[in-house]
Parts: C-alpha cells; structure tokens; sequence
C-alpha cells in the first residue's frame, strides 16, 4: 500500500514538474538585457517586406553584425496569422522572440508586451510613421515598410476615353443617369469619389455594354481589418472620421455616403459579385487580368502590375494617381523589442542599425518600401511609385485615431460593414452597430 | 495456518508487483493526459473566469464578467446558429453520400482501384490548403472554374453573398464525404455475406435487405461516422476563414471563427476562454450518448 502511495506521489511530483516547465517564462516583470552579443530573434511574415528584411539581416550578419557580436535570425510566419502568434506569446509572456513583427495599427494593444525603444534615432522617418508608432508618449517601433493607397488605373483606356468626343458624350450621359448631372470625363488625378462612381458605371458592361473592360473597378469588400482602412480612404475622403473628441462618429452623413457608394457599386455590377470576398491578391488578379478598368489598391502593388512577366496583359498600361477624394490611411509596418526578451541589448545593436539609411537603402534595392523620405526619393529609379509614394504620404496620408483599441475598431468595423458593403445589410442600420461597437472599444 | 499465511503472503506479493507494473506502464499516458488534456483544460477554464486581455495581463478573477459579456454579444448567438445549421446540413448530406459511395464501391467493377484512390484524394489535403486552393481556383477573374464555367455560357459568381453559404457546404461534403464513405465502406467490408445470403433466400430484395439488414448491423458504424463527423464540422474553421473570414458581416462565421477573431483580433482571452468553455460543456452531454449508442449497438449486432 505504501509503495502504491510512494507510486502515485512520484507520478504527481514528475507531473507537477512538467507542468511547472510548461508555465516558464510566465512570470516576472520583463527578461534580462543579456550580455548584448549572441543569437537575436526576429520574426516576420513571408512577401515583399520580410523577403527585404531577410537580406537586410544577411547583410547584417556578414558585417556590422560581426562586430556587434550579434547574429540575427529570421522566422517567417504566415502573412495571415503572423500577429495571432505574436499574440498568443506575448498572453505567455514568451522570450522565445526578441523581436516582435508590429504595425501602426497594432501597436497600442501590444505596447504592454514591448520595450519603449529610448535610444535609438528616429530623425530619418516620415514624422507620420513614427508619430503611428508612438503610443502615451513612448515610441514602442521602428517603422519599417511605408504603406499608403493609390489609384491604379489603365491609362490607355482613360486616354482613349478622353480623346474620343463619342465616348465622352456616352460617359456624360452615364453621369447624367448615375448622378443626377452630366459630368465630363477627366484624368484620374482630379477625380473625386463621384468622378470614381461614374467611371466605375462607364467602364461596367452592366451599364455601358460596349465598355472595353467587364468591370469598372474592384471593391475589396471582404470582412477583413485591412480591407476596412481601404474603405477609411473613402470615409475620409467625403470629410468623415472615426470619432469626434471620443465620440464615436458612423452615424454621420460622411459615413452614409461611404457605405452606400460601395453598395452602389456593388449591387449596380460596377465591381465583380465576387468582390465580396476580395482583397488585396484577387484585386491584383482583377486588374492583372484586364478584366477591371481601376482599383483602389495599396502601394506595394504597382511594381507587380507594370512587371511583364507578372502581368503581361497590363504591363506598360497601368498609371497610378491619389486616391480620389484626395486622402489615403498611411501605416507603417514595424519591428519592436519584446519586453520579455532575454537579449535586449544585443537586438537594440540591430535596432539602431535599421535605423540607418544605409539599412533602409539595402531594404529598398531588397524590394522593401522604407519609411525614409531621403531613401525613396534616392532610390526613385528601383521603383517607379517610390518618388509618388513620398508625395502621396506628405500630401494626402492620415491616420486613424490612436487609441489601444484601434486594432480590434478595424475588425469590428469590417465586420459590421462588410455585409453592407455589398448590399446584403441596411446601410443605417450597420453603421448604428458599427458606432456603438467602435463606441464601446473606444470607451475601455 | 503457516502455510496459508505464506501463501496469502505471495499473493500480495504477486499483486505488488502487479500493480507496480501497471503504474510504471502507464506512467507515460498519465503524464500525456497531464501535460497535454489536463492541464489546458483546467488553464482554459481558469482563464475565462479571468481579466485577460492583451491590455490587461493582470489575470485577476473576474466572477462570471466574461459569460455574461459573452452572452449579451449578439455574435457568439449568430455563430452558434450558424455553426449548428451549418454543421447538420454538412453532416446530413455527408453520411448519405459516403453511404451511397461505399454501395457503390462495395461492389467490383473496373477501375474501382483507381477511382477509390481518387476519392480518397480530398482528405489527405489539409482543410488551410485546401481552402488556398479553392480561392485560386474559383477566383472569378483567373479561376479555372469560372473559365471553365463560361466557356459553356454559365455566368457563376461563386463568392457573392448569395452562393458563398452554399458554396461552403459544397466544398465541405466535397473534402469530407470520403472520410464518411471510408468509415462505412470498412463496415460494409466486414459484413457477414452470409446476412445478406440468408435474406436474399428469404426473398428480400435490394432495398428491404439494405434497411432491414445491412442499417441495422451497420448502425455502431454510422454513429461512429456520424459522431467524428458531427464534433469536425462543429469545430470548421480553415477553410471558411481562408474564403470568408466570416464574411460577408457575420453571415459564415463559425463558433471557431468567432473564439479565434475574440482571442487574437480582439485580444480578449478570458472572453474567448469562456465561449470555449460554454461549447465544450454543451458538447459534452452528447458524448455518453452517442458512445453509449455505439456500443449497445455494437452489443446488439453481435447477439
């Protein structure tokens, strides 16, 4: 009977111990700051920007690393759950990771989890990145990767549009239908968001059957957090915004007029039906594929699209010009120091080396956009939308309100516009969810 | 007496020993259940009666705050419901079809090597990739199918809000139906022929054979099927997420969907925590049940 007790005693004790290693790293205030040399850990998430990031750390590795001591690996986690893994190790108070994937729109809710980067130059950075990345007065991320929004469009249709005096006359007619006043066609640079609604009519076959492409444009409507910053250009654009001094602000006419032109679009044929589930990748497969004549699309996409062996139907034929309504959300994709990690300091060498031009320089020839004016404006000839990129931000960026809640007021609005967007709700009705929902988010 | 004694003696020696192996032996399936069922299920519990956020890692105990904010959000109702509809329509339609397969394969004919080898094809894909795939392939600007689909002058739109609830249910009973059909084609395999000879010479013909022999000798097999199916469709996640994100609004957002978008969109694990909590513990009564039809069943066939 003893040795049965002694048994069973000896089987909780072993379990107990394992359970205690499960729980390590749970506990305590923040890691050590090692001995600043040794393996520092980053994560990233695969594509253009982590593709960059991983030549920046070869070239990192193979110099200045070498004298730091300090040798950087890179983990790429999937583009889509990048920052729910993050999450999760940050819940466990994890120093797996020394160094956090972040973005702007993310960083007020990780900032428990994150070292206030003190010591590091930041005078090189767009001031809006930075500023997007500076949550109670601490800068808790180095901006990384700019992003902003642009119109894509085909500019050998909007040209043959502009030089025939038929097609004009049938788009001013279509104006007249669509908007109540017979507008003429102009170039996409001086459009504002009814110029976009009557072009996205014109080059519909739904409406105008001899239109050379199927589809005006592409809304990305489906319920995504990233597809509800491209829909703040259009809020924004009308002159609305989230909140007024911490009042919640969907109920407004702005916002109406926001909702209701993606549902006029959509349910008038003016996008693709599919376009429901659309975002980022099938809005490139929409113009990649000639089908849709523009699109509200991110930066990063114009280099793909004027790439031949990626798109040899549009190569050649696709322009870029601001968003219409003259306003794009700006953010910055980030890295940031996980206050858990056992190697601060030796990740703070890497840190400040990426706060260098001559980091930021490598990153852009790597295929990145930095967040550096003078890098983009020297590095004009690798990307053709870099120099627009730079005006764009300076010109027409804004951010969104700031608040720790502002990642989960992206998702929640896409969800509860998102069925708006394609007519399947009442627009009144959602935006009133909508606003109570940011409301409450805005509140905690 | 003595030697009674002695022999009483061996016997606890002998149980001793007995019992000393058994422990060692299941020492590692006791540290299994442990480290991996135990003990998430007691920090999950534990988690959602507590305050924990991304913002807030204090992780006090908060009483029932998260059942009752769980319970007064209007989306954990709407994926219920439609994890429930969703899942009985999938199921439903699963198990008759991977019945009618396995009939059809439960017979030779040529190329049934080759034809199950293909139907077993879908089930080796895991449900993330499967769901990248179909985005690609029924992507209406550069999708196979709706080419395909056009080219004989269909005009389809697979995503919009009104065919993207039945187009999941298609690539649900598409991925899943041969995981039912292989279950029920293992027990129609190990049929007695000599059932369905005997009532073949009572002069039952395919379908009184079919319903009053084979259904019921079969019925530990179809609630197997039924149950593995009905607790997979229940949890569906990968595949919804990759099309829909639950979208559009709400309209496909399962329970999965809605526990992972409040852990890690909205960091609110004491919430998410406690919706798990409430599916398990509603999932839980249906276990003795459907285990206890499977084996009187079982016990029923076999008498």
């Amino acid at each position: 009977m003893q040795k049965n007790r002694a048994l069973t005693l000896g089987a909780i004790a072993v379990s107990a111990a394992l359970l205690a290693g499960c729980s390590t790293g749970s506990g305590g205030s923040g890691g050590s700051d090692g001995s600043g040399e040794g393996t520092v850990k980053l994560v990233a998430w695969p594509g253009p920007e982590g593709d960059a990031m991983a030549e920046v750390v070869d070239a990192y590795n193979a110099g200045q690393g070498k004298e730091d001591g300090v040798e950087v690996e890179v983990t790429l986690l999937s583009r889509q759950d990048t920052f729910s893994k993050e999450t999760a190790l940050m819940a466990s108070k994890s120093s797996d990771v020394d160094i956090y994937w972040t973005a702007s729109y993310n960083v007020g809710q990780f900032a428990p989890s994150l070292e206030p980067l003190t010591d590091i130059d930041t005078s090189a950075y767009f001031p809006v990145a930075a500023e997007g990345l500076t949550y109670e007065g601490e800068l808790y991320a180095l901006p990384l990767d700019v992003s902003n929004h642009f119109l894509l469009y085909r500019k050998d249709l909007i040209d043959a549009l502009l030089s025939n005096p038929a097609a004009q006359a049938e788009y001013e007619k279509i104006s007249e239908t669509v908007l109540g006043e017979a507008r003429a066609p102009k170039d996409p640079s001086e459009w504002d968001l009814d110029d976009f609604k009557v072009a996205a009519a014109y080059f519909s076959q739904s409406t105008n059957p001899d239109s050379p492409t199927e589809y005006g444009t592409i809304l990305q409507a489906k319920n995504l957090l990233y597809n509800t910053m491209i829909w703040n250009d259009v809020l924004w654009g009308y002159g609305g915004n989230w909140e007024e001094d911490g009042k919640a602000a969907l109920t407004s006419d702005a916002a109406k007029k926001a909702v209701q032109l993606y549902a006029d679009i959509y349910e008038n044929k003016w996008t693709s039906p599919d376009s429901a589930q659309a975002e980022f990748p099938e809005t490139q497969a929409a113009l990649q594929s000639g089908d849709t004549a523009f699109a509200i699309q991110w930066s990063a996409a114009f280099a793909a699209l004027n790439d031949p062996e990626q798109s040899p139907d549009v190569a050649g034929k696709i322009a870029i010009a601001p968003v219409p309504g003259g306003q794009t959300h700006v953010h910055a994709l980030a890295v940031s120091l996980n206050k858990y990690s056992e190697n601060k300091d030796a990740a703070k060498k890497f840190l400040s080396f990426l706060a260098t031009t001559d980091a930021m320089t490598q990153y852009a020839e790597a295929g990145g956009i930095p967040a550096m004016p003078e890098v983009l404006e020297a590095k004009a000839d690798i990307n053709p939308a870099f120099a627009q990129v730079s005006d764009s931000i300076s010109e027409y960026g804004f951010s969104e309100p700031v608040f720790p809640q502002t990642f989960q007021a992206y998702s929640k609005l896409a969800e509860d516009l998102s069925g708006a967007w394609v007519g399947q709700s009442d627009v009144d009705e959602a935006l009133e969810t909508a606003n109570a929902n940011l409301q409450e988010l805005l509140d905690r | 007496m003595p030697h009674t004694v002695e022999r009483a003696k061996t016997i606890a020696a002998e149980r001793h020993k007995r019992t000393f192996a058994a422990t060692v032996l299941s020492l590692p399936l006791i540290l299994f259940a442990a480290v991996f069922v135990l003990y998430p299920l007691a920090s999950g519990a534990l988690t959602a009666f507590q305050s924990s956020t991304l913002l807030d890692q204090s992780n006090e105990l908060n009483g029932i705050d998260n059942f009752v904010s769980l319970f007064r959000s209007d989306g954990f109702a709407k994926a219920a419901g439609f994890t429930v509809g969703f899942s009985a329509i999938v199921v439903a339609l699963e198990m008759v079809l991977g019945f009618a397969l396995a009939l059809v394969m439960n017979r030779a004919f040529p190329g049934k090597k080759l034809f199950f080898t293909l139907l077993l094809l879908p089930i080796m894909i895991a449900p993330a990739l499967l769901g990248v795939m179909f985005r690609l392939l029924l992507n209406g600007d550069i999708g196979a199918l709706p080419t395909l689909l056009e080219s004989v002058g269909l005009s389809v739109s697979l995503f919009s809000p009104d065919s993207v609830v039945p187009l999941l249910v298609v690539l649900d009973v598409l991925q899943w139906t041969p995981f039912t059909f292989l279950i029920i084609y293992a027990g129609l395999q190990s049929l007695p022929k000599e059932l369905l000879e005997a009532s073949a010479m009572d002069g039952a013909g395919y379908f009184r054979s079919l319903f009053s022999v084979v259904v019921p000798v079969l019925k530990p097999v179809l609630f197997a099927a039924f149950f593995l199916r009905a607790i997979d469709a229940i949890r569906t996640f990968d595949v919804i997420y990759v099309l829909t994100a639950g979208g559009p609004g709400t309209t496909t957002t399962t329970l999965s969907i809605f526990i992972y978008k409040t852990a890690f969109e909205a960091g609110d694990f004491g919430k998410a925590a406690a919706a798990a909590l409430v599916v398990l513990l509603c999932l839980i009564p249906f276990v003795p049940f459907i285990v206890r039809r499977i084996s009187s069943t079982g016990m029923e066939a076999r008498r």
